[in-house]
């Protein structure tokens, strides 16, 4: 079944259209991954359907709804949003971020039911961030953090969890680790999960499908290893580079102007 | 889940709150050029045609100035909590958008035009510093808003400008008028408390508290619209809905206030502050004890301007600014460090 249906959407700034005659399904628990040079409307597309921005043509629909029937509250029981940045403006502890998801569900008198502490304890379970829920956000690494935001998203209950770049400023041993969490939170919740990330190879081995904005409007949608071709990838980012397989994860490795193995001319294919 | 705020736990913090209220104006009514005591002022074996001036010392001096500064201190408070959170700024104060110089100009007016009438006991000084205080919130918002909807940027410089702008009117319009007239000017921008009498009073306590109900009731949105607008947004806030609700209630309990008493400083900014790094950032309990607290620091602030230079008095607004000018730099300070976001 398809949760998410998107068909012939443009969209605009003011000058040119960034996104034209975009049309794709996502399947119900599905794990996509949105990819592409910078300037070819990811976030866009993500705030499209994150309900921020309005399309200029075409429609998008979400559970055979289209996206503009939904009310605020409506919206936010069916798509949590994670985004990449984060500013302290007041120290929030962990878990009363957390909560803050619960806040519709909230009575008229303005505090959590029991029901609503329970989600949240699972979430920062879930997450792995039960251990500093007293903490304040600011106190937290990057790392710890984006989990904690991925917690405020699960809590909120809803079929899709959209994300913007969540791996974008984390080390090696982060990076893997958010998508071991959304990889899990797919397979035990059924979540369908839209990540935008320029991280190809670790999109490769945790995403079923792919959808590739190319800079000039054109794109790409289909299976992961259909869509994460050497040859898709280096016309499509304009940059060479090696790509490879180790076991059953194909690999692409961008190589500038000065690396040390000159290949610009034939490719390593093992 | 610990260090949870709960409904319990924060009746019992807010009756404590009002409790240690509650004392700290029986003991700042008490306390004054003229010496009282209470079994003088309830003293009621004296003759009826004697007048016992313990009594009227008490009931129509003391009484009504405590009441406004306590009026006035939680009106500002509140309004301080929901201007920060709004704004997203942790040093925003009520006074920012524009508030203070929209009165002050209205204030100038009145005192030029050399109105004398009154409206329901209030002075053309007063209403005029309620008009031009809301006014001016107003032409802030409208500006705001057309720099893009929910743009906390746009709102701030359209504030300061605003600001700017009257500031130069207010100027220009001291540089032009009779030396009584700038004196009974100034004198109002200072902020100060007068014995008002007890309709007045009520009006204002029916304004304030009325205010600062909605705007508790609103808290838990301001908690997560603390996060931005964006998030709050996908978390299933009505940003509009709830930016305008706070941003109006908060800006009419403050122009109640400045009518009341004139431009008191600091309150507006240091108390929610100290509240907040005491209890934490949660709004349902930062609002109602920011109130409280405010109300207590201008009751005390206001007995130190009516005794430091007895028989004179000074305007209240010296004595928050004197006590509020260092603390805040002691806070700016500290959050600067601790949050590192003036070096972002």
């Amino acid at each position: 079944m398809n949760i998410i249906e998107i068909s012939n959407l443009s969209f605009g700034y003011s000058r040119a259209d960034v996104l034209r005659g975009l049309s794709f399904e996502v399947e119900a628990g599905c794990f996509l991954a949105i990819a592409g040079p910078n300037g070819a409307g990811k976030s866009t597309l993500l705030n499209l359907l994150a309900g921020l921005l309005k399309p200029k043509s075409g429609s998008i629909t979400i559970d055979k709804a289209p996206i503009e029937s939904y009310s605020t509250k409506a919206f936010a029981g069916k798509v949590a949003v994670v985004r990449g940045e984060f500013v302290p403006i007041f120290e929030f502890s962990v878990s009363q971020t957390v909560l803050m998801a619960r806040t519709i569900h909230f009575g008229p008198t303005g505090f959590e039911t029991r029901a609503d502490r329970q989600i949240a304890d699972e979430a920062l379970l879930s997450t792995d961030t039960a251990q500093f829920a007293s903490r304040p956000l600011a106190q937290l690494s990057a790392g710890e953090r984006q989990r904690v935001f991925i917690a405020r998203a699960l809590a909120q209950s809803t079929d899709i969890l959209l994300l913007d770049e969540p791996t974008s400023f984390l080390d090696l041993k982060h990076q893997v680790g958010i998508y071991d969490l959304l990889k899990t939170a797919q397979r035990q919740k059924g979540k369908t999960i839209i990540v935008v990330t320029h991280d190809i190879n670790l999109a490769a081995q945790y995403c079923d499908k792919a959808l590739l904005l190319g800079a000039d409007g054109n794109y790409q949608y289909g299976d992961t290893t259909d869509i994460f071709s050497t040859h898709k990838i280096e016309k499509l980012f304009a940059v060479k580079g090696f790509h490879g397989q180790v076991g059953r994860e194909k690999f692409f490795l961008p190589l500038g102007k000065f690396a040390k193995d000159n290949l610009s001319n034939h490719n390593q294919t093992r | 889940m610990k260090n949870l705020l709960t409904p319990k736990n924060l009746f019992l913090k807010i009756s404590l709150a009002l409790a240690m209220l509650v004392a700290v104006m029986f003991v700042c009514s008490l306390i004054g050029t003229e010496s009282i005591s209470l079994k003088a002022v309830f003293d009621r074996t004296s003759s009826q045609a004697q007048i016992n001036p313990d009594y009227e010392i008490f009931v129509h001096v003391r009484l009504p100035r405590i009441i406004l500064a306590c009026l006035v201190g939680a009106a500002l408070a509140c309004s301080g909590v929901v201007f920060q959170a709004l704004l997203r700024n942790p040093l925003a104060d009520p006074y920012i958008l524009g508030i203070s110089s929209g009165a002050g100009l209205g204030v100038i007016i009145a005192v030029i035009s050399g109105l004398n009438w009154t409206l329901w006991g209030r002075s053309p000084i007063a209403v005029f510093a309620f008009a031009g205080a809301l006014g001016t919130v107003w032409l802030v918002w409208f500006i705001g808003r057309l720099t893009g909807r929910s743009s906390v940027t746009g709102l701030l410089l359209a504030g300061v400008v605003v600001n700017a702008f009257f500031s130069a009117l207010i100027m220009f319009l001291t540089s032009i008028a009779k030396s009584q007239q700038v004196h009974s000017t100034i004198f109002w921008l200072m902020g100060n408390m007068t014995e008002e009498n007890f309709s007045v009073l009520w009006l204002g306590a029916g304004c304030i508290l009325t205010g600062a109900l909605a705007l508790f009731y609103i808290a838990p949105q301001l908690n997560v619209l603390s996060f931005g607008a964006e998030d709050a947004g996908s978390m299933g806030i009505n940003i509009g809905k709830v930016q305008l609700a706070a941003f109006a209630i908060a800006a009419l309990i403050t122009a109640v206030a400045v009518s009341l008493s004139g431009l008191i400083g600091f309150v507006g900014l240091i108390v929610p502050h100290a509240v907040r790094l005491i209890f934490g950032p949660d709004h349902r309990q930062l609002i109602p004890l920011s109130g409280i607290f405010g109300a207590i620091f201008l009751i005390v602030a206001d007995t130190l301007a009516r005794v430091v230079v007895a028989p004179a008095q000074l305007p209240v607004g010296v004595v928050t600014a004197i006590v509020g000018g260092p603390f805040f730099l002691i806070l700016l300070v500290k959050y600067s460090r601790k949050i590192g976001w003036a070096g972002k």
